[in-house]
C-alpha cells in the first residue's frame, strides 16, 4: 500500500485500526468457515446438499424470498411514488414508518405477525373465513419477508424519483405522450436499475432472514422449513459440518445476488454520470 | 533566486505530471503559472507547498533544500482553488486558525485578524460563516487566512476561477495591488492568458508537465521561444505554407506559421494603404461582432486568417474583396519558434 | 406498477384523481396492515391481562437481566463500531492507496451474511472444534455461549452501520479543508475535532442510532452463539423467543413491547437527526 495524501495525518493509525478490527470481527471468522469446509470432502458436501429435506428447504427459501421481493418491488414503487409525488395527511409518519422493519427487532416482528395471522388473530381470523391459512404456511413466511424487505425497495427508488427532472416528463408531455406512455416509456426505464437494486437487496436479506420467519413458519419439514432454520437445527444437534455446508450454499447465493446488484449499480452510475 | 525547482519529476501512476521542471523565482515577484488544463500547474504548486512529494529533484526556498521539510514548517501560505474555507468556522476563526495553532496569545491573534480584515476590506463580517459570503468575499477570506501567519511565500491556485467575470476583473487588480503592497513573493496558477498578462510580473508557461518558457508578459507575448508559446496566445491562425505570402524570408523545413489577429491589417479597396504594394487580396468569409470591435475571417492565398477592425473604420461585408497585409508571423520548427517580419517594412517608405 | 398504469389511462383530472387516491389508499392500507398493525398487536397482547400482569412480566428478574445484557452488548457493539467507523471512514476518504476498493467491499460484507451464518462463523472460530479452543480454555476465556461471543456477533451484524453513514459525507466534502489545516500546522486530532467532525456530526449520530437499534434487536446471530442460558446469555429478543415458545404469550409480548418502544424511539430520533442534518 502506498499512501498518497502527504500532509493529512493519521493514515497509519486509522488504516491499522481498520484492518485490525476488520480482521478480528470479519476476516478471521469468515476464513474459519472456509477452513472448516475445506476439511470436508466434495462427496460429503454433495451428500448434505442433496438430502431431500435440505433441498426442499432451499426451494422454500428461494421461492418465498423471490415472491416476497417481487411483491416488494411493486409495493415499493407504489409507496415511493406516493411519498414523492403526492401530498396527503400523515405523509411524514408514513415515510418514517417505512423504516420500522430496520428498527424493530426481527423476533418482535415475528411474534407480532404470527399473533396477527394465526387463526385466532385479527387478520388470520378474517382469511380463515375463506379457508386461507396464513400463519404456519408458506404464505406466512412470505408475509414476514415482505415486512422485512419493504424498506429496501422504497429507499432505493425514492431518491431516484426525487431526482428525476420534471422537465424530462414535461418534455414528453409536450410532445403529446399520454400519462400511461410517459410512465412506461420515460419514468419506468429510469427507475428500473433502482428497482432492481432494491429487489436484489431485499432478496439477499430475505434469503438469510431468520428472526421474523422462525415463529410464523411453523417449521414443518418439506413444507415450511427454510434453510437458515435447518442450519439452526443442525447446530442444535452439534452437526457442524452439515450446518457449514448449507451455510456455504446460502452464502454463495447472497454474494452472487450482491454482486449482480453491484454490477447494475455501477452501470447505472456510469450512465447517470455520462448523462449529466 | 528565492524559490528554485531543480529537475523535478513527478508521476501519478504512469502519467508524468512534471517532467524535468527547472525554474527559479526572484524574491518579491508575483509569478503567474500559466498553461492549459492538465499541464501540471497545480502539481508544481502542491509540490512547493509540500502537499505532494516530487519523485526526484530538489525544491529550494531561500537557499535551503526543503524536500524533507514538512509542509507546515515551510512558512508558505496557500490559497486553494476551492478556497477550502473551514465551513463550520466563522470568518474570524478561519483567519485566526493558523495563529491559534501556532499558540499565539489571544490579544495578538485578535489584533492580527482585525488588521487582516481591514486589509482585505471585510471588517464587520468576522462573525459570518463562509456560506454567508459572496464568492469574492470568500476569496478575500482565503487570502487573509493564508496571510495570517506571515508567510514568506504565497501560493494561489486559480484564485479567480470560481468568480464571475466582472468581479474577477476587480479582484485581479485588487490582488495585484495587495501583493505589491505586502511585498510577499507569490505564485498564482491560472489558465487564463489575459489574467496572467495583466497580473503577473513574470510568467511561467507550462505544457504537458514541462516548462515551456519563462519571462515577463511582454517577452512571452512578443517573443515566444517555443511553438507551444507562439500558438498559445490570442486566436492564432495556424497554417503550413507561409511562402505564398510575399515579402517573407523563406526558410527550409518549417512546420507551421502562426499569425495572430493583430499581425493582420485589413483595408477596403477604397481605403488608403501604406503598404498596398505588398498587400494580398482576400475575400471576407465571416464578419462577427465582438465586444472589442469587429472580427473578420478572411480567405487569403488559400488560408483563412482571423483579423480585427475597429468600429470607427468603414464596414466590410461578407464576400467583399479586401487588401490583407501581414506585418509579421511566427514560424515553428519542431518545438522552436522564431519571428519573421514582413520585409517590405524595412524598405524606405515613400511619403506622398 | 400495474396499479399505476391501469388507472393512469385516464388523462383528465378526474381520472388522475382516481389514480392518486387509489394509490394513496393502497399505500396507507399496506403501511397499516404490514407495519402499524403488528405494533398495535404487540401492545394489545401485552396488556391483554391488565397492567399488573404486564408490569410483573417486565419487572421479572430474568427480564431485567436480559435488558442489562442487551444494553451491555449494544454498548460494546456501538463503541467498537464507532472506533472502527471513524477510522475506516478517515482512512478510506482521506487517502489513496492500493486495495482501497477491496477494503470498502469487505467492510460492507457482513450485512449480506445471514444472521444465522454470522453466529455460525463465530462458533467455528471460537467453539469446541476450533484449533484455538484449547488455547482459550487454558487461558480460561469463554467466548462461545458467553457474553464475549454475543458482543462479537453483534459487532459483526452491525459492522458497517457507522462507516457507511460517514463515508459518503466525507467523500463529498473532499480533503481541501484538512489539507489547509495541516498546512498551518494543525495536528491530526485537532484537524479531526475542529475541521472534520462538524461535517459528519449528524451522519455520525445517525449511524450510532442505527447501530444501536440493530444491536439491541439482533436475534439470529445471538441466538446461535448464546446457547440460550437463561439469566446468563439471554438478551431481550432471545428472552422474547423463550417466553413465546413456552406459550407464555402475555409475558412474551410484554417484553416485546419494551423493544417496540425502543424501536419507535429510534425512528423518532432518526427523523429528528435527519431533519437537523438536512437543515445544516
Ligand atoms: N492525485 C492525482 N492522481 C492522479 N493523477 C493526477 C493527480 N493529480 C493530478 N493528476 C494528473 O496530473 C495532470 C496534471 O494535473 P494538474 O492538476 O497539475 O493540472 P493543472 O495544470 O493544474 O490543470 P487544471 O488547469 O485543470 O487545474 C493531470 O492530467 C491530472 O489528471
Ligand atoms: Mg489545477
Amino acid at each position: 500500500m502506498k499512501r498518497k495524501s502527504v500532509v493529512i495525518p493519521g493514515f497509519g493509525l486509522t488504516t491499522g485500526v481498520t484492518l485490525a478490527i476488520l480482521s478480528v470481527v470479519v476476516l478471521i471468522p469468515l476464513a474459519s468457515l472456509v477452513v472448516f469446509s475445506a476439511q470436508m470432502s466434495a462427496s460429503e458436501i454433495i451428500d448434505v446438499i442433496t438430502r431431500p429435506r435440505v433441498l426442499s428447504s432451499f426451494k422454500v427459501s428461494f421461492l418465498t424470498a423471490f415472491v416476497a421481493s417481487l411483491i416488494n418491488a411493486v409495493m415499493g414503487v407504489v409507496l415511493a411514488w406516493v411519498l414523492v409525488r403526492y401530498t396527503f395527511p400523515l405523509k411524514r409518519i408514513v415515510d418514517g414508518t417505512i423504516e420500522l422493519p430496520f428498527a424493530l427487532p426481527t423476533a418482535v416482528a415475528g411474534i407480532a405477525l404470527t399473533a396477527l395471522t394465526a387463526d385466532t388473530g385479527l387478520v388470520g381470523g378474517f382469511f380463515a373465513n375463506f379457508g386461507i391459512k396464513i400463519a404456519f404456511t408458506r404464505i406466512g413466511i412470505t408475509v414476514a419477508l415482505v415486512f422485512i424487505g419493504i424498506p429496501f425497495v422504497v429507499r432505493a427508488v425514492q431518491p431516484v424519483l426525487e431526482k428525476l427532472d420534471p422537465a424530462y416528463e414535461e418534455a414528453a408531455g409536450v410532445l403529446g405522450a399520454s400519462r400511461t406512455r410517459i410512465f412506461w416509456k420515460v419514468i419506468l426505464p429510469e427507475l428500473i436499475p433502482a428497482i432492481f437494486t432494491g429487489f436484489g437487496l431485499a432478496f439477499g436479506r430475505c434469503l438469510g432472514e431468520y428472526g421474523s420467519v422462525v415463529f410464523i413458519a411453523g417449521n414443518m419439514p418439506f413444507e415450511t422449513e427454510i434453510a437458515p432454520l435447518i442450519i439452526m437445527s443442525e447446530l442444535q444437534e452439534y452437526d457442524y459440518s452439515s450446518a457449514t455446508t448449507i451455510a456455504l450454499v446460502m452464502l454463495v447465493a447472497s454474494f452472487v445476488t450482491l454482486f449482480l446488484v453491484n454490477v447494475v449499480q455501477n452501470r447505472n452510475a456510469k450512465i447517470l454520470k455520462g448523462g449529466s | 533566486m528565492y524559490v528554485e525547482l531543480k529537475h523535478i519529476n513527478k508521476h501519478f501512476g504512469n502519467f508524468k505530471a512534471s517532467d524535468d521542471v527547472t525554474v527559479g523565482i526572484e524574491k518579491g515577484k508575483l509569478i503567474g503559472l500559466l498553461g492549459p488544463s492538465g499541464s501540471g500547474k497545480t502539481t508544481i504548486l502542491r509540490m512547493i507547498a509540500g502537499l505532494e512529494h516530487p519523485d526526484s529533484g530538489e525544491i529550494i526556498i531561500d537557499g535551503k533544500v526543503i524536500n524533507d521539510v514538512p509542509a507546515s514548517k515551510r512558512g508558505i501560505g496557500f490559497v486553494f482553488q476551492s478556497y477550502a474555507l473551514f465551513r463550520y468556522m466563522t470568518v474570524f476563526d478561519n483567519i485566526a486558525f493558523g495563529l491559534k495553532i501556532a499558540k499565539k496569545p489571544a490579544n495578538e491573534i485578535k489584533e492580527r485578524v482585525h488588521e487582516l480584515l481591514e486589509l482585505v476590506g471585510l471588517s464587520g463580517l468576522e462573525k459570518r460563516y463562509p456560506s454567508e459570503l459572496s464568492g469574492g468575499q470568500r476569496q478575500r477570506v482565503a487570502f487573509a487566512r493564508a496571510l495570517a501567519p506571515n508567510p514568506q511565500l504565497l501560493l494561489l491556485d486559480e484564485p479567480f476561477a470560481a468568480i464571475d467575470a466582472k468581479v474577477r476583473q476587480e479582484l485581479r487588480s485588487w490582488l495585484k495591488g495587495m501583493i505589491q503592497k505586502l511585498g510577499v513573493t507569490s505564485i498564482f496558477v491560472t489558465h487564463d492568458q489575459d489574467e496572467a498578462i495583466e497580473v503577473a510580473d513574470e510568467i511561467i508557461i507550462t505544457n504537458r508537465g514541462r516548462i515551456e518558457q519563462v519571462g515577463t508578459p511582454y517577452e512571452i507575448y512578443s517573443n515566444p521561444k517555443t511553438a507551444f508559446t507562439a500558438s498559445f496566445f490570442g486566436q492564432p491562425s495556424i497554417f503550413k505554407d507561409y511562402t505564398k505570402f510575399r515579402n517573407f524570408e523563406s526558410i527550409e523545413n518549417i512546420d507551421n506559421a502562426v499569425v495572430r489577429p493583430e499581425f493582420v491589417k485589413v483595408t477596403k479597396k477604397t481605403e488608403v494603404q501604406k503598404y498596398s504594394k505588398s498587400a494580398e487580396e482576400g475575400i471576407v468569409e465571416e464578419v462577427n461582432f465582438r465586444g472589442f470591435g469587429i472580427e473578420l475571417r478572411i480567405r487569403v492565398n488559400g488560408v483563412v486568417l482571423t483579423a480585427r477592425r475597429s468600429f470607427d473604420e468603414p464596414k466590410v461585408e461578407v464576400g467583399e474583396k479586401v487588401d490583407v497585409f501581414l506585418y509579421q508571423l511566427f514560424v515553428t520548427e519542431g518545438n522552436e519558434a522564431r519571428l519573421l517580419k514582413n520585409q517590405s517594412l524595412r524598405e524606405p517608405v515613400v511619403v506622398i | 406498477m400495474s396499479t399505476v398504469t391501469q388507472s393512469s389511462l385516464h388523462r383528465d383530472t378526474k381520472g388522475s384523481k382516481i389514480v392518486r387516491y387509489s394509490l394513496i389508499g393502497l399505500s396507507l392500507l399496506f403501511v397499516f396492515l404490514m407495519l402499524i398493525l403488528p405494533l398495535i398487536t404487540v401492545i394489545t397482547e401485552a396488556f391483554k391481562q391488565g397492567f399488573a400482569v404486564y408490569s410483573k412480566a417486565v419487572a421479572d428478574d430474568y427480564t431485567i437481566k436480559a435488558i442489562l445484557l442487551t444494553l451491555e452488548a449494544s454498548f460494546f457493539a456501538v463503541a467498537i463500531n464507532t472506533v472502527f467507523g471513524l477510522c475506516a471512514a478517515w482512512s478510506l476518504t482521506k487517502f489513496k492507496f492500493k486495495g482501497k476498493k477491496i477494503l470498502a467491499t469487505l467492510i460492507d460484507l457482513p450485512v449480506t451474511v445471514s444472521p444465522i451464518i454470522a453466529g455460525l462463523i463465530f462458533l467455528l472460530t471460537f467453539g469446541r472444534q476450533s484449533p484455538i479452543f484449547s488455547l482459550l480454555q487454558d487461558a480460561d476465556i469463554k467466548i462461545v455461549f458467553a457474553v464475549p461471543g454475543i458482543v462479537l456477533a453483534t459487532i459483526f451484524v452491525t459492522f458497517p452501520f457507522i462507516s457507511r453513514e460517514l463515508i459518503p459525507v466525507l467523500e463529498s466534502q473532499g480533503t481541501d479543508e484538512e489539507e489547509a489545516a495541516a498546512l498551518m500546522g494543525a495536528k491530526g486530532f485537532t484537524i479531526f475535532r475542529r475541521i472534520t467532525f462538524p461535517h459528519i456530526k449528524w451522519a455520525f449520530l445517525y449511524g450510532v442510532v442505527l447501530c444501536a437499534a440493530r444491536a439491541m434487536g439482533e436475534f439470529g446471530a445471538v441466538s446461535v452463539i448464546s446457547g440460550h442460558l437463561r439469566g446468563k446469555t439471554n438478551t431481550l429478543p432471545l428472552h422474547v423467543e423463550i417466553l413465546f415458545n413456552e406459550f407464555q404469550y402475555v409475558p412474551a409480548f410484554a417484553v416485546a413491547s419494551i423493544l417496540v418502544m425502543l424501536a419507535i424511539l429510534i425512528l423518532v430520533a432518526r427523523s429528528v437527526i435527519e431533519h437537523k442534518g438536512r437543515k445544516k
